[in-house]
């Protein structure tokens, strides 16, 4: 499957955190004809293996993805959200969205009130998911049949490509990187490697990275690259916090594994990919903050997707600098072998 | 022409052009002459049988929309609207740019990066910008040029029980009704105006009003509709469902007494689903109308629309269908 497409049908399938089930078996049918053998956990975390001699490396990009939760259906029909996530609710009035009822996917609008009756008062206050409701075009009765709360609710999937290879749609955080996975799994069909090779599209990031945690658990793994989405420059963010669009970055900072971090930048030069270089001092706020204590410790490096707009229905991102980070992956991955390991503290 | 194709076509005040074409070539076959005026209204003309009585029938081919005002130096596009639009809602909407009508994003700085201060913030247009993908202001201003019009990538579509949702629908629904009444046969002279600019001040219908010769002008709207949620009950105005809002009364203009009374009274004569508009919100055209020349009776007729003036505004199809009955109804009745 062509990234492009597999990425439009990912980020199209429901899958807010918690429940996975849908798109991780989507993900799993894209990886195994890959791979060697691919299996769904307990918590929905796709694993797909390609076997090698040693040592064993776990790549994981998180699967979930940010939404939201039909908390209360009101007398009028209307239904009232919770957010499973960091969902914005300044992006929410007038978009689109998907309701995932008992038998059926629904199309919903989230309202908001027009601006001929809005106060002066009104229009300075940003909506908050007590006054959004979503407006499912039924009369109460026909609603309450169909809709139970805590039925998921997506944001509308849209796919736009934009100039110079940049694209605008839902999700990117993070099966933009589990395409990544996908690219570099891909390329790997004609390159020889050592390492044997778990690719985990992981769950439950977005609540606390336990998917992440639970895999690196049971396969015990000597390292593991985490890859999830960091912010792309915008105007207004804090200094610091953002990086060029154009290409993947990697991470240093204690709970990164500089032995492992220089190798990715040595590749990436060997190679001619572009990476940048970002510093998270403490928590990266990605799975790498999990798999790094789990079991005795695992030695992780982290690469870092640049978006734009994160956590919104319009992640924006360089469709090369993707492409380019499953270059890097694959090269990475045939470079592993067992001598790492004596490198990794000295 | 069906309500979507019309929905789907982008014209916002002063950009008409492509509903224009569009409206003449649907028009043209339907009655005895069309002509454009000096304004790029679209007057469609249709003889009576025995005259007397002259119609005018009227509803805005514009919408509401974006213009490009500036851009940035790393490629995004400044921008203001076109019409009455509430800025919380254009956050994170795709749009179509300019021309070559060019996919864009609105964006904002995420959430992980807004300080709590920032939350509260109400982002205006001074704080919103287009996302094209360009890497430079060159880049950017080459394909979409101070000026160029923006529009919400926003696809009408059917959904829930009956409704529809889409952008535009004020007042394409209104467009889409007047094609309807060129297909009839009257006794009465009718004239159809598609006017321009309504969004910005009903300055198509001031004048396409002065040039008319009607007696009566009938306006065909897209009305705001604030039926769910939190609106107070007596803010609610009219409501999807309970078909045509007839007003006495609005910011531009107050009905014709006798006319009202007589839509109202054929309505119920004829079993047209109709409600009366509550609240006297929102202007249009028919004050531009009501005050043309020596004076003309107007009185409107509206679709309710929730959420109107944004990318997804809800209509349910029956109101569309009891607006174009009554207008017919009082067309055919005519003395």
């Amino acid at each position: 499957m062509k990234t492009e497409e597999f990425l439009k049908t990912a980020v199209a399938t429901p899958g807010v955190t918690g429940n996975e089930g849908a798109v991780a078996q989507f993900i799993a049918e894209a990886f195994r004809p890959y791979v060697d053998e691919v299996s769904i956990s307990p918590l929905q975390c796709v694993i797909a293996h390609k076997k090698g001699k040693g040592p064993k490396v776990i790549i994981c990009a998180h699967l979930d993805e940010i939404g939201m939760m039909v908390s209360k259906i009101e007398e009028d029909g209307s239904l009232r959200l919770e957010r499973v996530g960091g969902v914005d609710p300044r992006v929410l009035p007038g978009m689109r969205v998907r309701v995932y009822a008992k038998d059926e996917t629904l199309l919903g609008v989230v309202g908001a009130t027009p601006p001929h009756l809005l106060k002066e008062a009104d229009r300075k206050n940003n909506y908050t998911f007590e006054t959004l409701f979503v407006d499912l075009g039924m009369s109460a009765d026909r609603v309450r049949a169909k809709v139970r709360v805590g039925d998921t609710v997506c944001f509308e999937a849209r796919y736009a490509e934009l100039k110079n290879n940049r694209v605008a749609t839902k999700t990117v955080d993070d099966r933009g990187c589990v395409a990544i996975m996908l690219e570099a799994v891909k390329r790997m069909q004609d390159m020889r490697h050592e390492a044997d090779l778990y690719f985990v599209a992981t769950c439950q990031e977005e609540i606390g990275c336990y998917g992440a945690m639970v895999s690196s658990f049971a396969l015990d793994p000597d390292f593991a690259v985490a890859f999830d989405v960091c912010h792309a420059d915008t105007p207004g963010a804090p200094q610091g916090s953002t990086q060029k669009i154009t290409s993947l970055v990697s991470s240093k900072g204690p709970f990164l594994n500089r032995c492992l971090e220089e190798k990715m930048e040595a590749v990436a030069k060997e190679n001619g990919v572009e990476l940048q270089i970002a510093v998270d001092q403490r928590r990266t706020g990605t799975d790498a903050d999990t798999i790094t204590v789990t079991r005795a410790g695992i030695p992780t490096v982290l690469l870092s997707l640049p978006i734009k707009y994160m956590h919104t229905n319009v992640e924006l991102f360089d469709m090369h600098a993707l492409k380019e980070g499953g270059r890097l992956l694959a090269h990475y991955l045939a470079q592993v072998q067992e001598s790492w390991e004596d490198e990794l503290w000295i | 022409m069906d309500l979507k194709t019309l929905c789907d076509l982008n014209g916002a005040s002063g950009d008409e052009r492509a509903v224009r074409r569009a409206l003449i070539d649907a028009a043209k076959p339907l009655c005895d002459s069309v002509r454009i005026d000096k304004m790029g209204n679209v007057i469609a003309f249709k003889k009576g049988k025995t005259g007397g009585r002259h119609l005018l029938f009227s509803a805005h081919m514009d919408e509401i929309g974006f213009i490009v005002t500036g851009a940035t130096e790393d490629g995004l596009l400044q921008f203001r609207p076109i019409g009455g639009v509430d800025p919380r809602v254009a956050v994170s909407k795709y749009v179509l740019v300019g021309e070559k009508q060019l996919k864009g994003v609105i964006g904002a700085l995420a959430i992980h990066l807004q300080s709590a201060e920032d939350r509260k913030k109400v982002l205006g247009f001074d704080s919103l910008y287009i996302d094209i993908g360009a890497a430079s202001k060159d880049e950017a201003l080459a394909d979409c040029p101070l000026g160029s019009y923006v529009y919400y990538d926003s696809v009408f579509e059917p959904f829930g029980d009956g409704c529809a949702v889409g952008k535009a629908l004020d007042d394409r629904v209104g467009c889409y009704n007047l094609l309807r009444i060129l297909k009839g046969t009257y006794g009465a002279d009718v004239t159809c105006a598609f006017v321009v600019q309504e969004e910005v001040g009903t300055r198509g219908a001031m004048g396409a009003g002065f040039a008319a010769q009607a007696d009566t002008a009938i306006v065909l709207e897209g009305t705001t509709a604030g039926d769910m949620g939190d609106v107070k009950k007596t803010s609610r105005v009219c409501e999807p469902g309970l078909g045509v809002a007839v007003s006495f009364m609005d910011n531009s203009s107050i009905a014709d007494r006798a006319l009202y009374k007589e839509l109202l009274a054929l309505a119920r004569e004829k079993q047209i689903p109709c409600q009366v508009k509550r609240a006297a919100t929102g202007g249009n055209d028919a004050g531009a109308y009501q005050r043309s020349k020596g004076g003309v009776r107007t009185c409107v007729l509206s679709v309710p629309c929730r959420y109107i003036h944004g990318p997804s505004s809800v209509i349910r199809l029956s109101d569309v269908e009891a607006q174009y009955f009554l207008a017919k109804a009082y067309a055919e009745e005519a003395k």
